[in-house]
């Protein structure tokens, strides 16, 4: 019973809650209005500009790199390690595997190695700098841990306690037709399986949708064109309290008297 | 040569005692907010948070996907005076974000204090009337932020929001109220305005011999000078420079009595206000028909 809540519900559950809760985050984001103009300068002036703007921003950090670059390194390769290995995990999904994930294997094999690396580095610095300590909460310590768990049960099962390829691939590819089985297979994958469904579950909760967030951030997606208007959506006429301001007819009258004394 | 400033270490509550002076009620009756602190504050600070989440996607998103990497911890000015904690942009928004959190947000009200959610309380109050004012909206921590998340939009939304409930700082209050009562920050009304330009103009006679005037509400001028007001009152060699230049450029110009302010401290207070006092430039020029405004502080 509990394998098959495991093996066949969770899935289906945790994936359902990832897709409808991302979903549910961008819809929230996206028909909140824009009043203003916020983009932070210097900033590109045409739609491509944004585009290669955003795009940097979610490949290779320039703000971060301005601004702290050792935490840019580590997050650089972090980002870059984990589309590897999601990369590589891909051939379980697929079949027969497409030539491109079969070349991405290797590559993602160091990447799923050197992972720890760089989440140690991040872990470190939240309880070792000042700054970081005083800022950082429960989930930014729950996200690293998940990874870093994560990962290292990886590392496990593809260097020690290898999981019968057959099962695994039985195992999801049954998933995704919608025949799900029950595998028999070792703890420890077993394991691995159960904290990606936490990390599914988790995601869009937690502050792990700045992945999706950053496409909708009104001071990085604007353009500098402020040659032409701008319309705030939810603009109201606003009026002055006159009754309570100093009164126009003395404002006249101050006046006449100044040139009256000239 | 580029010297970075030594970034400070953790001085816990080293600001807290910088606090602004609350408005008066004289002034918060001319800018249209309640003249004290509202007797339901909480709700309706709530109320507003709620109207300010669903009008200004940036509040929302950033207080959403903020990571607490701390790259912009050691970029705001007022942190690398202080070293207070709190005046470290991230903290700074987390004021406002733990009240959102356990408010408006399911991971704040089913995980609680754990999640850094937090009551709107009398002590959340007052650090928000502390730190929210110690932010100039320079906006230095989104150049740095990976996503380009901006406390002065928290800010500006927090300080919206308190001033729904009636509270306000004095020294934003009060020059509001002036903008409306004179046109200007300063509080310079009409007619000292215009002695001014006419003692200017005397002086510019005096030094260089030439007669150059410093029009004020002149109906049909080219072009209305929208300038910061300490130009006619402490910076005058400003002004004398603005009066030079459309001189030797034979541009027709004129100041207005009703707008005579570049700067606008609505941005300080809320919407409406910060709408208000920008209107005027609009006003002041179709008043004076004038073909272009020239706007600068």
């Amino acid at each position: 019973m509990g394998m098959k809540f495991l093996f066949i519900f969770l899935p289906y559950l945790s994936f359902g809650i990832f897709l409808g809760g991302v979903l549910y985050r961008f819809w929230r984001w996206a028909r909140t209005p824009v009043p203003l103009r916020i983009v932070t300068t210097p900033a590109p002036k045409t739609r491509l500009g944004v585009a290669w703007r955003i795009a940097g921003d979610v490949l290779w950090f320039p703000s971060l790199f301005k601004g702290d670059k050792p935490l840019w390194v580590a997050g650089l390769l972090f980002h870059l390690f984990l589309w590897l290995v999601l990369l590589r995990h891909l051939r379980y999904f697929l079949y027969p595997v497409p030539g491109w994930v079969a070349a991405v294997q290797t590559p993602g094999l160091y990447a799923g190695y050197l992972i720890p690396l760089p989440l140690i580095f991040l872990f470190a610095r939240r309880l070792l700098a000042e700054r970081i300590l005083y800022i950082s909460i429960l989930g930014d310590y729950f996200a690293l841990f998940l990874l870093l768990t994560l990962t290292i049960n990886g590392i496990l099962l593809e260097a020690f306690f290898r999981a019968y390829i057959v099962d695994v691939k039985a195992l999801i590819l049954g998933l995704v037709h919608f025949q799900p089985i029950v595998p028999d297979v070792h703890w420890l994958f077993t394991l691995h399986f159960l904290l990606a469904m936490v990390l599914l579950i988790y995601f869009p909760f937690g502050k792990l949708m700045h992945s999706g967030g950053i496409f909708l951030s009104p001071a990085r997606n604007q353009r500098a064109n402020f040659e032409q208007s701008f319309t705030n959506p939810w603009d109201y006429p606003v009026a002055y309290n006159r009754e309570n301001l100093f009164p126009p007819e003395k404002y006249a009258q101050d006046l006449a008297e100044s040139e009256g004394g000239k | 040569m580029h010297v970075p400033l030594p970034v400070p270490g953790l001085k816990i509550g080293a600001s807290i005692h910088q606090r602004c002076y609350p408005a008066k009620t004289k002034d918060m009756i001319k800018i249209d907010l309640p003249r004290t602190r509202v007797q339901d504050w909480k709700e309706t600070m709530l109320k507003k948070m709620a109207e300010v989440l669903d009008k200004y996607r940036s509040v929302r998103l950033y207080l959403d996907i903020c990571v607490k990497c701390g790259a912009c911890a050691d970029k705001c000015p007022f942190f690398l005076g202080t070293g207070d904690p709190k005046n470290m942009p991230v903290a700074r928004a987390d004021l406002l974000r733990k009240v959102y959190k356990r408010y408006f947000t399911l991971g704040g009200k089913v995980w609680g204090r754990a999640n850094e959610a937090e009551e709107l309380n009398e002590a959340v109050l007052a650090e928000w009337f502390t730190y929210f004012y110690q932010c100039s909206e320079c906006r230095r921590c989104s150049v740095f932020c990976p996503y380009g998340i901006d406390t002065a939009e928290i800010t500006i939304a927090a300080r919206e929001i308190m001033a729904a409930a009636g509270i306000a700082t004095k020294y934003v209050t009060e020059v509001v109220a002036k903008v409306y009562d004179t046109g200007n920050n300063l509080g310079i009304w009409a007619p000292a305005w215009k002695d001014n330009c006419t003692f200017l103009e005397e002086d510019l006679k005096e030094i260089e011999g030439v007669d150059i005037k410093f029009p004020v509400d002149a109906v049909g001028a080219e072009i209305l000078l929208v300038p910061p007001s300490a130009d006619n009152f402490a910076n005058t060699d400003t002004m004398i420079g603005y009066a030079k230049m459309f001189h030797a450029a034979g541009i027709s110009w004129t100041t207005s009595t009703y707008c005579n302010e570049g700067g606008n401290f609505g941005l300080f207070l809320d919407y409406a206000n910060l709408k208000k006092v920008n209107n005027r430039i609009l006003e002041a020029a179709r008043q004076l028909k004038v073909k272009k405004v020239y706007w600068g502080e």
